[in-house]
């Protein structure tokens, strides 16, 4: 018995304590900064003040948040449209397991590979004489190359083109789930190949949307590399902004304000996604 | 109908692979900066294997990954095992911080991370990157680990504590064996996660540990050159290795 | 259990004894190339820890948090004026000279300039000038002033600088102010003549402005002279114009953070980088003009003769040296802020 209960603290003990001291009090540093006074010598000194939410409230961030958070739903939105049929097609219509492995490992392939190399390889073919612009001009559908990189039409290619697998992977799972009784029992009692889909495999597979869509959509707000790469560092997102108060300005506590929001935001996706899902552990990709 | 439909995933494909083997083609391309197509070389590979700078940053890439996903394997496999077996106060709680950091945006454990170990004067460094990148990968492998006790049948373990195995025994002669491709592919992807992670290691690194994703970061910043193109290319290959080493092993569960 | 601790405490154990004799050095992007690290690592077996970083306020930053680290930088390579603020808030080491042979080697206009008298804790490596940069082939006009910039013919294929002071030089400038103006309302004034510029800017880099101009994504705009002869290298049709409001100047010089430990290694280094030939050759790769009068005399004529590298005499004497803007640089980078986010 002794045996037992303690290997029972020694497994619950390594949990809290690691995610004690490097989440909990990190987080609870970050919230605390974000009310204390920005200072020369030593980043910050201990002194209260609401100055930095303050300043958030300012047209200009707020207009930064709107932004990133439009560029979230635009991303997740496209994920999903050109996902979703590509998983349906994939699951539903192919029957050798072989050949799905395959094409299942030929989607996990980018998914594993380093979306900073991705992001790069699209600078290639996106830059003015890049493949595409070439590509278009040889075909004659313009004549001079068209700006695709450097703007936020190029940084929202560019996260649709990382994130893509993450709503692919999740969707997979779930189209995986379905019981093909059902699907078989709405054709049998006369349903259309589109009734079919909206009413049966739509809501049968809404775990892996709302997964994959979470995922995305999150995903989206903290990758600032992808804006600084493809924007040219024109395109501010919430995750520049942070990265500029800690690396350039120096602004620690506007930084963790501006962090503690995002957190805020973060926290409130997930209980929505976990009071509409039966259980959190549909999370799982 | 029916038939475009089933051509549509190719089009997903070559928009997913596109820019890959271009990057990988141009790798070969003998043209300095890639504006055009000047003929076949391995230039920029023979460069790459003297370039100091970026050999050392792969070396440390390779040590923190190697070291962090091990480590982060271990707390994390027996986490999992103490999360799912036993019911204690604040179980709910820390479950769910586990969930919302395998989810939440790399850069709030960034900043948050960096105002830790500048609270406590832990310097930027080696360790400051490696407590980070193994709380980055904690919250994976306690994922995958827990997924997979869950199709476990409890019965088993019953049938074992009636015979009188302790608890030890339990772990090591039934849990470890049976959850051993789940805790290997947990390390492989915090192998991954830790090769490729940017955002964290921008903020947590110091001056004498260059990591390789940063310093990629600084050279794409610069534009696009043929020597980066190489990188990539051999950065690609090691990741296709590691895929297929990690099939291989979910192939024999199966 | 046994295996996992016996193989973290060996490759640990490698860990700590690899670190021995290195250098950290934290310096602009392309300002030293790899094959000169390799030398000096091949002759002194010091190991060179090269990181780099595109403005000064990044490197700054870095220093400043490192500060109270013990495992800072040992050389970094601050511009003008941040130097002088840098030894004001007490982050340099005073230069022991006596360690120094080759400091001889440096070009006396240079030396014991008002940002830091008698060279207590800097030595000169380049300087340069930060001016109008242009694609010939598709710009056909005369290039000689900033307006050009504000030709709405050139929208979009514009690039700055990601530089607060380089930005805002042009903009007061043209305004007949100078670039290290500290007057508030001045700043303003540059701030709203820029609003019309900003949103028609492409790019902004400070890495490696070169690349923009040599795959032609931009045609015309800011860019740094090394950078410009470079590109010119690769493409003839690239060249470098100095405007008629005078150009930005600025010199890049050698510190040691106060908290560098690795003092020896660090002297080590700059005496190497101070060799005439080492200085020569890294100068004619990188294109910058360099502050060693001895490598200078080792160059040759066509590059002390090219006015990109070593502007003629009345482009400098209208040009100006950056200087320390003191508390007004918040102001600066309020407005600047503003600029990059009203887009």
């Amino acid at each position: 018995m002794m045996n037992k209960d303690l290997f029972k603290h020694f497994t619950i003990l390594t949990i809290v304590a690691w995610l004690t001291v490097f989440v909990l009090i990190p987080n609870i540093g970050v919230v605390v900064t974000s009310f204390l006074e920005r200072e020369e010598a030593h980043f910050v000194s201990f002194t209260f003040t609401l100055d930095n939410y303050k300043k958030l409230l300012s047209v200009m961030y707020i207009k930064v948040f709107l932004k990133s958070l439009a560029i979230a739903l635009y991303v997740t939105i496209l994920c999903l449209v050109f996902s979703y049929p590509f998983v349906y097609t994939i699951s539903q219509t192919i029957k050798s397991i072989i050949i799905k492995d395959f094409l299942l490992i030929l989607v996990i392939i980018p998914f594993w590979t380093s979306s900073l190399i991705r992001t790069y390889a699209m600078m290639i073919v996106l830059r003015s004489n890049g493949l595409l612009n070439n590509f278009l001009m040889y075909v004659g559908l313009i004549d001079e190359p068209i700006e695709l990189l450097y703007n936020w039409v190029a940084v929202t290619i560019g996260l649709v083109y990382s994130l893509l697998p993450f709503m692919i992977l999740p969707l997979y799972t779930a189209f995986e789930k379905l019981d093909r009784n059902y699907i078989n029992a709405a054709q049998d009692l006369g349903a259309g190949k589109i009734d079919t889909l909206l009413k049966i495999i739509i809501p049968l597979t809404k775990s892996g949307i709302a997964a994959g869509c979470i995922l995305v959509f999150l995903s989206t707000l903290g990758m600032f590399f992808i804006p600084e790469l493809l924007g040219g560092s024109k395109e501010i997102l919430v995750g520049n902004l942070i990265k500029n108060q800690f690396l350039i300005a120096r602004d620690w506590p506007f930084g963790t304000a501006i962090g503690t929001v995002l957190t805020v935001i973060v926290v409130i996706l997930m209980v929505i996604y976990a009071r509409n899902t039966k259980n959190t552990d549909q999370l799982v990709v | 109908m029916s038939r475009l439909i089933r051509l549509y995933p190719i089009f997903i494909y070559i928009f997913l692979y596109f820019p890959i083997i271009v990057l990988i083609v141009y790798s070969f391309n003998s043209s300095k900066y890639g504006t055009s197509w000047q003929g076949l070389t391995l230039e920029w590979y023979r460069k790459l294997y003297s370039n100091s700078l970026l050999i050392g940053s792969t070396k440390n890439s390779f040590l923190v990954a190697a070291l962090s996903a091990s480590i982060a394997t271990l707390i994390g496999t027996i986490s999992a095992l103490g999360l799912y077996s036993y019911r204690f106060k604040g179980r709910k709680i820390f479950s769910s911080i586990v969930y919302v950091l395998a989810i939440s945006p790399d850069i709030i454990m960034g900043i948050s991370l960096l105002i830790l170990f500048n609270l406590i004067s832990i310097n930027l460094g080696f360790y400051s990157l490696l407590l980070a990148h193994i709380t980055l990968n904690l919250p994976f492998v306690i994922i995958i680990v827990i997924s997979r006790l869950k199709t476990f049948n409890k019965n088993l373990i019953n049938a074992a504590r009636d015979l009188g195995a302790g608890e030890w025994t339990i772990f090591t002669r039934i849990i470890l064996p049976l959850i051993l491709p789940s805790v290997i592919s947990g390390w492989l992807l915090a192998f991954t996660l830790s090769l490729d992670d940017v955002v964290i290691s921008f903020f947590v690194t110091g001056p004498n540990f260059e990591v390789l994703p940063l310093t990629l970061f600084s050279m794409a910043h610069l534009g696009i050159k043929s020597e980066i193109n190489a990188l990539c290319t051999v950065i690609f290959a090691v990741t296709l290795v590691l895929i297929f080493i990690s099939h291989f092993i979910f192939r024999r569960k199966i | 259990m046994k295996k996992y601790i016996t193989v973290f405490f060996l490759v640990f154990g490698i860990h700590l004894t690899a670190s021995a004799n290195e250098i950290n050095v934290y310096v602009w992007s392309e300002y030293i190339p790899d094959s000169i690290v390799e030398k000096f690592t091949e002759e002194t077996g010091i190991k060179v820890n090269l990181s780099t970083y595109d403005n000064n306020e990044s490197l700054y930053a870095k220093v400043k948090l490192l500060h109270n680290s013990n495992s800072g930088y040992d050389l970094v390579m601050p511009s003008t004026y941040f130097v002088s603020k840098m030894r004001d808030e007490g982050l340099l080491m005073e230069l022991d000279k006596s360690k120094i042979d080759n400091f001889k080697n440096i070009d006396e206009s240079l030396i014991n300039k008002p940002f830091d008298p008698e060279n207590k804790y800097s030595i000169p490596y380049f300087w340069g000038s930060t001016a109008l940069c242009y694609n010939a082939k598709y710009v056909k006009e005369k290039v000689d002033s900033f307006n050009i910039l504000f030709d709405p013919k050139y929208a979009h294929k514009i690039l700055l600088t990601d530089d607060v002071r380089e930005v805002f030089h042009v903009a007061l400038k043209l305004l007949g102010y100078s670039g290290n103006d500290t007057n508030e309302e001045h700043i303003k004034q540059a701030y709203e003549k820029l609003k019309t510029l900003v949103p028609n800017v492409k790019i902004f880099n400070s890495a490696s402005p070169k690349l923009n101009y040599i795959n032609e994504e931009v045609i015309i705009g800011l860019n740094h002279n090394g950078e410009a002869y470079v590109a010119s290298v690769e493409n003839p049709d690239i060249k470098y114009a100095y405007p008629k409001e005078g150009v930005i100047l600025w010199v890049d010089s050698f510190v040691i953070p106060s908290n560098a430990k690795n003092t020896e290694g660090v002297y080590k280094f700059v005496n190497f980088l101070l060799r005439p030939e080492i200085a020569k050759e890294i100068s004619q790769a990188v294109g910058f003009a360099t502050a060693n009068k001895a490598a200078k005399a080792l160059l040759p004529k066509e590059i002390l003769n090219n006015p990109t590298i070593y502007p003629p005499k009345d482009v400098q004497d209208k040009g100006e040296f950056q200087e320390d803007v003191g508390d007004a640089i918040v102001i600066y980078e309020k407005y600047w802020e503003m600029l990059k986010l009203n887009n």
